[in-house]
């Protein structure tokens, strides 16, 4: 199915957050109409609000180490609680996790159904820090991106997920510090610039290359690339996301060719 | 010539009974309770008071300022980061920057202000008074506060069978420290869980305090360290930034209820309930 229009969604708490500039590269780069709406659950008005805020709170990951099985009952704080974000989404969340999948299917389910269609990009962006369980090491891992229908590009998981440099945490655990520590800032002070931070001004050129990523995966299929110098790169390091994405900020020869037949009107996979 | 007025020992011992007396009468239906009277109560009971609302601090022990008085390792520095050096300006408490945006002053200095500053704003405290259980009104919802004498509390049921009193409120303010005391009791009645510590994804969580901070049960709201047992959030470094900020935010949240009528627990507004209660 050809892709006729991307819709991202905005984040109110990351104040560095271009979604313009975002949209009008997607738009450069793919040729696809690509606009900014509301952040997803303002867009996309819920009827009861303590439910939608229960439903989410039901996703937050209490136990690193095992799947998610929602509480039950739900303690009646964390609904409250998120209750608190979606009147306030200018509010960062601060701390929690959330399962990743389960959080898209929420967001999924308040699609209209005009819209629930391939045809169609979304890609939220949030504040809130989604997470997926990998059974390989059987814990749950923090994501800057979840792929899918919609994406999610969580702009926590962008400072978050992928790992500081090596030497960031040995001197963290050295010091005995945790991030409540003044000497936290002190220490990032010292690998400043080596990874993005909060209210990052890097984010908005970060934010281009994850966007992209969310759109390519549903005209493609294909989550990632496996060139270190393409946006679509898969990085687990700060270091590795900063170059693809700020350093180089370019697709690779292959992801070219896609999103150069994207804008000629040619459904084609990369080869 | 003697240096003091007389009075008599009756007198003395009437001054005090009519002088509680007078203001237990006042607090036995207040707007807000606030249980534990460390920095993030104290900090929320300020507020609130400057704002014109009644508000009863219930402190279990004979000092009020819980942790404030020490910082870590029974040093009496206290460290806060930025902007929560901004409340030491407003209660009138010297610091002094240690490194860019961390701030230290004597925990004696910083804790009795901020007490001084509280009863100034005219808020009531009462010490030596422990909460035992909560009071329950329709749908569940948390409408006072049970308490008795620490005392009382302290001595072998045997010897002690004192029964406890109870004040009305609109609104509970946790702020028992990692017990969490009032979110405890509605855990006993399966009405709430405490998460406990642990298991959550932080790098802020100085920040996730305080964001966390705000009603967590219908009638109830957590401020300060029963924040992080509520919700699950790791303890902090000795630092006491955001507890004030807690108790500032719990302030906050209060005054929103309190404008708007305190909400009474789910679906009671939509069954025509009163949201306000009655006094």
């Amino acid at each position: 199915m050809d892709l006729r229009r991307v819709y991202l969604y905005k984040d109110p708490s990351a104040a560095t957050l271009d979604l313009a500039a975002v949209a009008a590269h997607v738009r450069q780069v793919l040729g696809v109409p690509t606009s900014v709406r509301k952040e997803f659950l303002r867009h996309h008005p819920v009827a009861d609000l303590d439910e939608t805020a229960a439903r989410i709170a039901a996703t937050r990951v209490t136990d690193l180490s095992r799947p998610l099985v929602p509480m039950d009952p739900l303690p009646p704080a964390l609904a409250l609680f998120e209750r608190r974000l979606l009147e306030t989404s200018e509010r960062r969340v601060p701390g929690v996790l959330y399962d990743g999948f389960r959080l898209q299917g929420i967001l999924r389910s308040v699609l209209p159904r005009a819209e629930r269609t391939l045809a169609v990009a979304h890609v939220a962006f949030t504040s809130r820090l989604p997470g997926t369980f990998d059974d390989a090491d059987r814990r749950y891992h923090a994501r800057a991106v979840v792929l899918g229908f919609p994406s999610i590009v969580s702009t926590s998981g962008l400072v978050e997920a992928p790992a500081k440099p090596r030497g960031f945490y040995a001197a963290k655990r050295s010091l005995r510090i945790d991030s409540a520590d003044a000497r936290y800032e002190a220490l990032k002070q010292e690998y400043a610039g080596r990874f993005l931070d909060w209210d990052d001004p890097r984010l908005t050129q970060v934010a281009k290359g994850y966007a992209l990523q969310a759109v390519l995966h549903q005209v493609t299929g294909e989550p990632f690339c496996d060139d270190a110098d393409c946006v679509l790169f898969n990085a687990h390091w700060q270091e590795e996301m900063l170059h693809a994405q700020v350093e180089s900020g370019l697709l690779c020869a292959r992801h070219r060719k896609v999103a150069e037949a994207l804008r000629g009107g040619r459904r084609t996979r990369p080869r | 010539m003697p240096i003091f007025q007389p009075a008599s020992e009756k007198e003395v011992t009437r001054a005090i009974l009519s002088g509680f007396a007078k203001d237990l009468d006042r607090y036995a239906d207040t707007e807000v309770v606030v249980i534990g009277g460390g920095p993030s109560g104290l900090m929320a009971a300020r507020d609130l008071a400057k704002h014109g609302v009644e508000v009863v601090v219930i402190e279990r022990n004979n000092y009020i300022g819980g942790g404030f008085w020490i910082g870590g390792f029974l040093m009496n520095t206290i460290t806060l980061r930025a902007p929560a050096q901004k409340v030491l300006d407003e209660i009138g408490c010297p610091y002094e920057e240690f490194s860019k945006g961390l701030f230290v002053t004597p925990g004696p200095h910083a804790c009795s202000k901020l007490i001084a500053a509280t009863m100034d704003a005219g808020a009531k405290i009462q010490n030596m008074t422990s909460f035992e259980d909560i009071v329950i009104r329709e749908d569940n919802r948390v409408g006072g506060v049970v308490i008795n004498w620490t005392p009382v509390q302290a001595l072998p049921h045997e010897i002690t069978c004192v029964d406890p009193i109870a004040l009305e409120c609109d609104l509970v303010i946790d702020a028992t420290g990692h017990d969490a005391l009032v979110i405890q009791s509605l855990e006993k009645r399966g009405l709430a869980k405490r998460i406990g510590e642990g298991g959550m994804w932080i790098e802020r969580s100085e920040d996730a305090v305080v964001e966390h901070t705000g009603l967590a049960y219908p009638g109830v709201i957590v401020a300060g360290m029963a924040v992080c047992s509520t919700y699950g959030l790791p303890r902090m470094g000795p630092t006491f930034g955001a507890m004030l900020l807690s108790g500032r935010r719990a302030a906050e949240e209060a005054l929103k209820m309190l404008k708007k009528g305190v909400p009474a627990a789910k679906g009671a507004e939509a069954k025509g309930k009163p949201v306000a209660r009655k006094r």
